[in-house]
């Protein structure tokens, strides 16, 4: 391109040529090609792992494309780090935060930028009481990052990013933190950020968003670019269409369940946290035998604190529960998963596997204790291969070897080994905490299926999800948790997602 | 055990103190800047044993005391390097990588020391003129407090000097504030353009570079000499001076003055034959960091990404 | 369809490439440094021989720099360690405890535990020893000594627990107090040999030498080899069967991989971690009552000399493998035996050893991260 060619408003500024960027044995982004205009808001549309965030990650100099090229104003970029994009005047909010707790807001904000070395914050408290004013925000400039709310800090990550100047700011999945009300909020003002010239682009898998906010989408599947489609021009069904690559009709069969007896029953339990966030204040919820109860709300209202104390890694200081029927308030993990407790946790890696066992031992993980696998405290290794080549096939596990180590696995199989385990022994209560995030389409479905065949069973399932439209399929009950307490308990028949909505950010009928 | 408590015993233990705890302090403050990369580096035993000998061997090949102690710098920075390259390249478990060095700077130093001066089947052992005191002019004159504070080494007078200039650095300056919070979130600072592996070279090999006077201190002001077992477990001490002093240089001069003090009236109990067992005295100051470290918990400094390495793209 | 796609997802991603300022090096075009998700012990093996290797390449150049042929430090060296009878058996002499103290450190690193007080609770152990002496002089031999070995294991035991149960209870890092707990027990056993367990023979800082009845066996008359060996190997042994095929040794390394996913899965890591340490102190106490009743016959300060801390670097070299313990134990006996012999021979200093454990330690690290890593031929296009 002719770098004196001249370039008016809503010309592309940035220009995404050909990207190709490839991990051992994944291709994240295949022959990428994408304009975005100035001064809009340009959506990454995709599903979990369709390449959204590698994409981003690679306009924020965080990886380099193998092949390919970034042209930003007609240059092209060659980047190594983000240092190298904050300088072209890209700058990027990434999903979980990039801040520093125990240092001020102030502090954080000035990291990073080429000013003197003496640390002179006068400049900076100005520019950000400026910004803060400008937008209605109330945070103290000298507030220890650590001690605010998760929306107080997404607002310190946005400035932070303005506070160098950029002309294009990338959001990724800005909105996973935020309830329904916050999330228009924010939407109001990155419009008026875009009015006054700024470029966006807001990476999301939620297509009302897309709806809502942008100019221009680009919807990605597998690493590659399906399309890209002013949003004027297509409406929800056609982005789902594009981003799922089929038509979508993704309701699990399930028949109306008839609840038997209760299997867990939590009553009004408080579980504190270290971090003030999270906290369960007195939360009762009871799950009956054959039926899935779904807990929706916005993460970070208590849905950890109730998984943790269910499974007895963390103990409530006032409240009871009981899981089939025994008091197990303060019950060490190990009883409670004695009583035919399965837990499927939200961070597969981090809470429910050993990446660097082999997928047996994985598999027996847990288990490695009772009579089928163990005698007198000897592991009986021909059990463990029996049990192991039986798992591996009834639950379709990808790989060459019960052997192998777990860490060569996909998220999909991943997933598979811990529902293999965790259903060993016909389980009373299944706790599944986000059980298909990150996972693609297939296998998400082969989760669900499962839930659902083992409710059929009798099992009672506790499903705590971020996923509306996940709660919606699966529930039989839907509990709506917030600022650690069931706010609602509703029939999915009888609500819709606008009421669930109102009572996730604490505003529903009846609420406190 | 009357006469222990005379004017003189007690004034000599404060300048003792002050002057035991120069070593330790030097060494501790090259430690919290390390540490407040996110970099522990447990090899100051051996980087202190290097700086000694490496700073000996420079003064006494040139006669002079302040060669000795860029050699000594020297010396400690190199081992400091070879750190940095370890963990903030090659990102090898820091702790594993801290004990790697610290056998590889005792066995260096003692190793260089014998095949220099054994070579010659000298009985007597080498020895350089060691620094003399320098009295400050004018504030020596103050009783006691001239005597404690202003009649001690050039050294000392660093150290002492070293602990607001280590607080304003980590504290007061942008570089500073860069490097505390790399040790705290690495990520956030590479997200934001922030170098990481220049700044954990910079704050290790500054530490080396700190520990090897330390050591210098002991061989050059000290002994005047340097023989194997010269450190005798300083290092270790520095290392938990900064962890008594939760990451603070204020808390870290006090931490120093505290093991020298005890460090100082055992040596007084010793020498004045009171039956008392000195080494509970000598225990102490261990039992007393263990105890820091339980009562701090709840207020830690400790940079949170200490010994944890980063590695772009990997949450 | 392709499963594997969802890796990039998120918590999975990985950039070889990106992730190593080394890896730069290899950015040109055509190749690239890439990481593996699988190590396969043929990997491991060649990169640790690579890294030794490359130690006896600068040991010889540093021994050149002595102004020594390496030829002739080298076989000075090898005589010293295995180039008679006698030598070898010295060798094994002091590999003894150099397996014991291996084994402490690889049981609890192995489980992610860093103690780093094995020379203390090698102390607590020859405390230990002493004290069941003292108590119980009227038990007949073999009782005797398989009572001062238990003893022995307690107080390493108990030492250990001292930095456990902290961790534990309040969460204070065990690399700290367990350096903190060698310096106290040296000075509580400075304290006993001043005072209580003082010979009074001597004015030296040493118990009186144990009676006959207690010395442990040797294997032949001139040599001071002595059954701490058969304990020494036993200890191995049960170290990997414990490891491998029990469902405690399951734990043991779960909490070591993973603590979050093993306090989920009903492990309860803070009695893993007790457990542990319990057994690593053991072991590091039962080198002591073997140096004590097998060599020293005596209780003195220098009994271990450092024995801990190589105990450490033998771990580690041994990338924590039991059987690997045994064999750089006994390698690094020979060193210590070999350097002597060097030392007057060639007049190499003895120090040449804790340089050669060093470099050798820092190369087998270096050498584990290489062979994650392999070089991969890259098309480029575009």
């Amino acid at each position: 391109m002719d770098i004196a060619e001249a370039v008016a408003p809503g010309d592309p500024i940035l220009v995404i040529d050909n990207v190709t960027k490839e991990f051992p044995g994944v291709v994240a982004n295949d022959s990428v090609s994408i304009d975005v205009n100035r001064a809009s808001i340009h959506c990454l549309l995709g599903e979990n792992g369709a390449g959204k965030t590698t994409l981003a990650d690679i306009l924020y100099g965080v990886f380099r494309p193998d092949s390919g090229q970034i042209r930003l104003e007609g240059r092209p970029l060659d980047m190594a780090s983000p240092g190298d994009a904050i300088a072209a005047g890209i700058g990027m909010v990434h999903q979980h935060f990039e801040l520093v707790p125990p240092m001020s807001v102030i502090e954080n904000v000035v990291i990073g930028t080429p000013a003197r070395q003496w640390l002179d914050l006068t400049e900076a408290r100005r520019r950000l009481e400026e910004f803060f004013a400008d937008y209605d925000v109330e945070i103290d400039p000298d507030a220890e990052v650590g001690r605010l709310s998760v929306g107080e800090q997404q607002w310190v990550e946005i400035f932070k990013t303005l506070y160098f100047g950029v002309e294009i700011l990338i959001l990724d999945e800005p909105t996973a933190v935020l309830t329904p009300q916050g999330v228009t909020e924010l939407f109001a003002i990155l419009r008026r950020m875009r009015d006054d010239g700024l470029t966006i682009i807001l990476i999301t898998h939620k297509l009302k968003e897309v709806m809502d906010l942008s100019d221009r989408v680009t919807v990605l599947r597998r690493g590659r670019v399906v399309d890209t489609v002013a949003t004027d021009d297509v409406d929800q069904l056609d982005l789902a269409r594009m981003m799922v690559g089929r038509d979508v009709l993704l309701q699990v069969d399930k028949q109306r369940s008839e609840p038997g007896a209760p299997v867990l029953e939590a009553d009004a339990i408080h579980v504190e946290s270290d971090t003030g966030r999270g906290a369960l204040k007195g939360l009762s919820l009871n799950v009956g035998a054959g039926e899935i109860v779904g807990v929706a709300g916005v993460s970070g209202n208590g849905q950890n604190a109730l998984f943790d104390s269910v499974v007895g890694v963390r103990h409530p200081h006032s409240g009871t529960i009981r899981i089939t029927g025994q008091d197990v308030t303060t019950a060490a993990p190990h009883k409670i998963a004695r009583l035919g407790v399965a837990c499927v946790p939200a961070d597969r890696i981090a809470q429910g596997l050993m990446m660097d066992f082999s997928i047996k031992e994985n598999l027996v993980l847990g288990n490695h204790r009772s009579s089928q696998f163990s005698r007198a405290g000897i592991l009986n290794q021909s059990q463990i291969d029996a049990f192991a080549a039986e798992s591996i096939e009834s639950f379709e596990i990808k790989t060459p070897s019960a052997d192998q180590v777990t860490r060569t696995l996909s998220g999909g199989n991943l997933q598979k080994i811990i529902m293999a385990r965790e259903l060993y022994g016909r389980p009373a209560l299944i706790l599944a905490h986000q059980p298909t995030r990150g996972l693609d389409i297939a296998a998400s479905e082969y989760v669900r299926q499962r839930l659902v065949q083992e409710r059929d069973r009798g099992a009672g399932v506790l499903l705590m999800s971020e996923d509306l439209d996940e709660i919606f399929q699966l529930a039989d009950r839907i509990a709506v948790i917030f600022d650690g307490r069931i706010v609602a308990m509703i029939e999915p028949d009888a609500t819709s997602l606008e009421e669930i909505g109102m009572h996730m950010a604490g505003a529903g009928a009846g609420a406190p | 055990m009357d006469d222990f408590f005379t004017y003189s015993v007690i004034l000599g233990i404060f300048v003792a103190t002050v002057k035991i705890a120069t070593p330790l302090l030097i060494a501790a403050l090259g430690e919290l800047v390390a540490e407040s990369s996110g970099i522990l580096n447990l090899s100051l035993e051996g980087t202190m044993a290097l700086g000694a000998f490496s700073g000996f061997l420079v003064a006494s090949e040139s006669g002079s005391l302040w060669l000795g102690l860029v050699g000594a710098a020297i010396g400690g920075a190199l081992l400091g390097l070879l750190m940095a390259v370890m963990t903030a390249t090659v990102k090898v478990n820091q702790v594993v990588a801290g004990l790697a060095l610290n056998i590889l700077g005792l066995g260096g130093a003692f190793f260089w020391y014998r095949s220099v001066y054994d070579a010659g089947g000298t009985i007597d052992l080498p020895s350089v003129e060691r620094f003399r005191t320098a009295a400050v002019p004018l504030l020596s004159d103050i009783p006691a407090v001239g005597e404690i504070l202003f009649e001690q080494h050039w050294l000392t007078y660093f150290a002492l000097v070293m602990v607001p200039v280590t607080f304003v650095f980590l504290n007061r300056t942008k570089y500073g504030l860069e490097l505390r919070s790399i040790g705290h979130n690495p990520e956030a600072c590479d997200m934001r353009g922030v170098g990481i592996v220049s700044r954990q070279y910079f704050a290790v090999i500054f530490g080396g570079a700190m520990a090897g006077l330390g050591g210098a201190f002991l061989s050059l002001s000290e002994a005047g000499q340097f023989f194997p077992d010269i450190i005798a477990g300083r290092g270790w001490i520095a290392l938990a001076i900064v962890i008594f002093g939760n990451w603070r240089a204020s808390w870290i001069l006090a931490g120093s003055l505290l093991f020298g003090f005890l460090e100082a009236t055992q040596l007084a109990l010793q020498a004045s034959n009171v039956n008392l067992p000195y080494q509970l005295l000598l225990a102490l100051p261990f039992v007393l960091t263990i105890v820091a470290l339980v009562l701090n918990r709840s207020r830690s400094q400790v940079p949170l990404a200490l010994t944890i390495p980063y590695h772009r793209g990997e949450r | 369809m392709s499963e594997r796609v969802d890796d990039t997802g998120g918590d999975e991603r990985t950039d070889p490439a990106d992730r190593n300022p080394l890896a730069m090096l290899f950015q040109g075009d055509g190749w690239r440094l890439e990481r593996r998700l699988d190590t396969r012990p043929v990997h491991e093996m060649y990169a640790t021989l690579a890294a030794l290797v490359l130690t006896a390449l600068i040991i010889s150049l540093l021994v050149i720099l002595v102004g020594v042929s390496p030829l002739d430090a080298f076989t000075s060296l090898y005589e010293g360690a295995l180039g008679s009878r006698e030598a070898g058996l010295e060798t094994l002499v002091q590999a003894t405890p150099l397996i014991l103290t291996g084994l402490a450190a690889a049981v609890a690193f192995r489980s992610g535990v860093w103690n780093i007080g094995g020379e203390g609770q090698f102390f607590a152990g020859a405390i230990g020893t002493w004290w069941v002496y003292e108590l119980l002089p009227g038990l007949p031999a073999p009782l005797l000594i398989i009572a001062m070995f238990v003893g022995a294991a307690v107080a390493g035991a108990l030492w250990a627990s001292a930095a456990s149960v902290l961790l534990v209870r309040y969460g204070t890092n065990e690399i700290l107090t367990t350096v903190m707990l060698n310096f106290v027990v040296l000075y509580i056993l400075s304290w006993l040999l001043s005072g209580p367990w003082q010979s009074p023979k001597t004015p030296y800082f040493q118990t009186e030498r144990m009676d006959e009845k207690t010395f442990l066996p040797r294997f032949i008359d001139d040599s001071r080899l002595h059954w701490g060996l058969l304990v020494a190997l036993a200890a191995a042994v049960a170290v990997h069967l414990l490891t491998r095929r029990t469902g405690l040794g399951f734990e043991l390394r779960a909490i070591g991989v993973n603590k979050r996913a093993a306090a989920y899965k009903g492990i309860s890591v803070g009695r893993t971690v007790i457990t542990v340490m319990a057994i690593s102190g053991a072991l590091a106490g039962i080198a002591g009552a073997g140096e004590l009743l097998g060599l020293h016959h005596r209780l003195q300060l220098d009994i271990a000399e450092g024995l801990g801390f190589t105990g450490i670097i033998i771990a580690l070299v041994a990338r924590l493998h039991p059987a690997g313990v045994v064999v750089v134990a006994i390698a690094f006996g020979g060193l210590i035996n070999g350097a002597t012999n060097m030392q007057v021979g060639t007049g190499i200093p003895f120090a040449l050893v804790q340089v050669i454990e060093g470099v050798a330690l820092v190369f087998v690290l270096l050498a584990a991260v290489a062979c994650r890593y392999r070089l991969k031929r890259t098309v480029r296009h575009g």
